[in-house]
């Protein structure tokens, strides 16, 4: 069976790397804050930032490098904003993070108004140019191999950026004094300190670093992937990023395999949802009956079943969610 | 180690109302409701030079916003059925995190409830009064509030999975079963959309001022908050919820049932949300939309703002209402400015307050640490899991 051109393994495993790469970006961010001791649950309104501001500095600059750059700025300001409430004044993490949320709602949605009526006064239109987004990018050779050429060398440039941090920060954390140090962070922030370390430095560079990663990823939704912002376009993905993070244990291996575990569930449902209604065969006709939400569904109930069912280890950082009093 | 003692969860999640520094009395009643004034005085004057900045007219702005809030007696009803779902799922939250359960699923509880009461008053109304059946809508859409938290809770104890995890999982599985079921047997016969169809007039909860939006639901919410105030703060089952929160280890020690009341402060909290999704959908509504707000998410903030107090969360809900509807009075008198501005406004106060309560906490702890001195950056013992 093909798929626009391609067999139906070769189309899913492209979908799965495309639908994983946000996750994977903007959890790798998340990843060494919570390394380091702070948990941010405004992640989702982060990539938010990232959507807009990436969307609209596109539009209007007509490039989408400026796009991006300026989705990592929204996204690294509004961490900022976090990183000084919960670093520096040492507020609940938590709560800070479900209030960073609800400013990115209103601010993206006031942004997405004001930008809508400046494209409106100058007679342009809303949507974006057409060589404006980014494209996906082939690397010359290895994407004729079959399979894995599609899968892992003609993506977007953004998850090339990905594996390339995943394996600096894989390197960092673990081959280096630096990496010693963020992990200190999160188990022992009174060594850290007692050493002559700057808790809420390092802290506040990690949160900052997850802010660019998640304003990336937000970027990737509106700029990359599709060419289009809507207002509740990250659609809960920066929940699911926070929870890959957890199931990964805090590895950047495990969050990698959570990360493709949960694109590939989430594209193999999309498969399955236009399929059964083209295939021949009874199985996928028999898939008809069931309401398309419950594929939608999919991802999350595996997620909760494979935490339930895989054994329990590694409590995470021994600070995790709490704030540093100097 | 004791086989009944709780899995290790992602740590720190004890011991939340020491963080959030719940303590009682007239003085920290008073600092904390200056604070609260101070951070909100704050947040609007930075709001308000921002959009003066740009070329709005501020004060006029204020102005509009402050009618539309509570310029008069409609304008203040829709204020109060505002804060109705966000007292309910501001308690919620409310009393898990005051013990320490970080539940932030009060979404899909809230979802669930909503769900269930419209089932019960669409589709299967099962005969009597209508009176009857709104309760038996109301109490079902508690039980199924509850029963969704408590399967976080079941997890947690018996899996391993972190409440926070599984909590955040479960809002977008009831999101899609509400959708799935608004797409399938609750569908509206009318149309192609997610969407439930009108409830019967006879089963839209009573107006109780007449030509507003003041419906049964909100005193009935404010005597959930009374009831919960007086059930947590002055009970011995209340004081037990604290105590298994703050400290699972003294509370097994002393006897308590701990499993028996951390699933008791989940159902607790579910039932809440899911009583708002049912009085929203009874009271304001009337039918049900596959998109039905963020209440949930709001509530946490909601019960930051009130700490986690019943009657504060009471105050602050109703102060949130009143943003929300000044915000819409605003986008409807031609001044250009969008509802998403109570959102903007709304972020900015829980931030400034968080900031204003950090403030306080430490100089307060700073005091209290010199005195006893003691290193308030020990975490808990019962953390560090043997």
């Amino acid at each position: 069976m093909n798929i626009a051109g391609e067999s139906l393994g070769t189309f899913l495993a492209r979908q799965t790397v495309q639908a994983a790469t946000p996750l994977i970006m903007a959890g790798l961010g998340e990843l060494l804050a919570e390394v380091t001791g702070v948990i941010n649950i405004g992640i989702e309104g982060l990539m938010l930032m990232g959507c807009i501001a990436g969307y609209a500095a596109a539009g209007i600059s007509g490039s989408g490098g400026v796009g991006l750059g300026a989705a990592i700025f929204a996204g690294m300001g509004t961490a900022a904003i976090f990183a000084g409430v919960t670093v520096w004044a040492a507020a609940d993490q938590i709560v800070a993070g479900a209030a960073v949320n609800i400013l990115a709602v209103g601010a993206s949605g006031l942004a997405w108004f004001f930008y809508q009526n400046a494209r409106e006064a100058v007679h342009r239109s809303v949507s974006l140019g057409r060589h404006v987004g980014f494209q996906s990018v082939a690397i010359p050779g290895l994407s004729r191999i079959p399979f894995f050429g599609p899968m892992l060398f003609d993506q977007y440039m953004l998850f090339y950026a990905a594996i390339i941090l995943a394996v600096l920060i894989w390197l960092l954390l673990h081959h280096t004094r630096t990496g010693a140090i963020l992990r200190a962070l999160g188990d022992a922030p009174e060594a850290c300190q007692a050493a002559g370390v700057s808790v809420r430095t390092w802290r506040t560079g990690a949160v900052l670093f997850a802010g660019a990663c998640a304003g990336a990823a937000g970027a990737y939704l509106s700029i990359m992937r599709t060419h289009a912002f809507a207002s509740d376009m990250t659609g809960g993905q920066g929940f699911v990023v926070l929870s890959l993070v957890i199931f990964g244990r805090w590895t950047i291996p495990g969050l990698i395999a959570g990360c493709l575990l949960f694109g590939g569930i989430n594209s193999l449902q999309q498969i399955l949802q236009t399929t059964r209604y083209t295939s021949h065969s009874t199985l996928m006709h028999a898939l008809q009956h069931i309401p398309f939400e419950f594929f939608q569904m999919l991802p999350y109930v595996v997620a909760l079943l494979a935490l339930a069912t895989l054994s329990r280890s590694s409590p995470g950082p021994r600070y995790l969610g709490q704030a540093w009093r100097q | 180690m004791d086989p009944s003692a709780p899995p290790p969860t992602v740590n720190s999640m004890q011991s939340q109302s020491a963080r959030y520094g719940v303590r009682h009395g007239p003085k920290v009643f008073w600092l904390w409701t200056a604070m609260a004034v101070g951070a909100i005085a704050f947040s609007g004057l930075l709001v308000l030079a921002v959009l003066a900045m740009s070329g709005y007219p501020a004060l006029g702005i204020l102005h509009r916003w402050i009618i539309g809030a509570a310029g008069n007696r409609f304008n203040s009803a829709a204020s109060m059925a505002d804060a109705c779902p966000l007292l309910l799922t501001g308690l919620a939250a409310g009393v898990a995190f005051r013990s320490g359960v970080l539940n932030i699923g009060a979404q899909g509880q809230f979802l669930l409830g909503a769900l269930v009461s419209v089932a019960l008053t669409t589709r299967f109304i099962f005969p009597g009064p209508p009176w009857c059946v709104m309760l038996g809508a109301m109490a079902a859409a508690c039980v199924a509030g509850g029963m969704w938290a408590l399967l976080a809770s079941v997890l947690e104890r018996y899996r391993g999975v972190p409440v926070v995890l599984s909590t955040i999982l479960l809002n977008f599985v009831a999101l899609y079963l509400v959708r799935a079921a608004l797409h399938g047997p609750l569908q509206a016969a009318d149309t192609s959309a997610p969407q439930s169809p009108q409830l019967k007039v006879i089963y839209w909860l009573p107006i109780l001022i007449t030509n507003t939006d003041f419906h049964l639901g909100i005193p009935l919410a404010f005597a959930v908050a009374v009831a919960l105030a007086v059930v947590l703060g002055r009970t011995n089952f209340g004081f037990e919820l604290l105590i298994t929160g703050l400290n699972p280890r003294v509370a097994r020690l002393v006897g308590m049932p701990v499993a028996r009341r951390q699933f008791a402060i989940m159902f607790l909290s579910g039932c809440c949300a899911g009583l708002g999704g049912a009085v929203q959908v009874l009271g304001v509504t009337h039918f049900m939309l596959g998109n039905f707000g963020n209440y949930g998410y709001t509530g946490i903030a909601v019960a930051l703002l009130g700490r986690l107090n019943p009657i504060g969360i009471a105050v602050a809900a109703v102060f949130f209402g009143m943003l929300d509807t000044g915000s819409r009075f605003v986008e409807e008198s031609s001044l250009a400015l969008p509802h998403q501005m109570a959102n903007v406004v709304k972020g900015v106060i829980i931030l400034a307050m968080l900031v204003a309560s950090a403030w306080m906490m430490r100089r307060g702890s700073r005091d209290r640490s010199l005195e006893a001195g003691e290193n308030q950056n020990t975490p808990d013992q019962q953390q560090v899991q043997s």
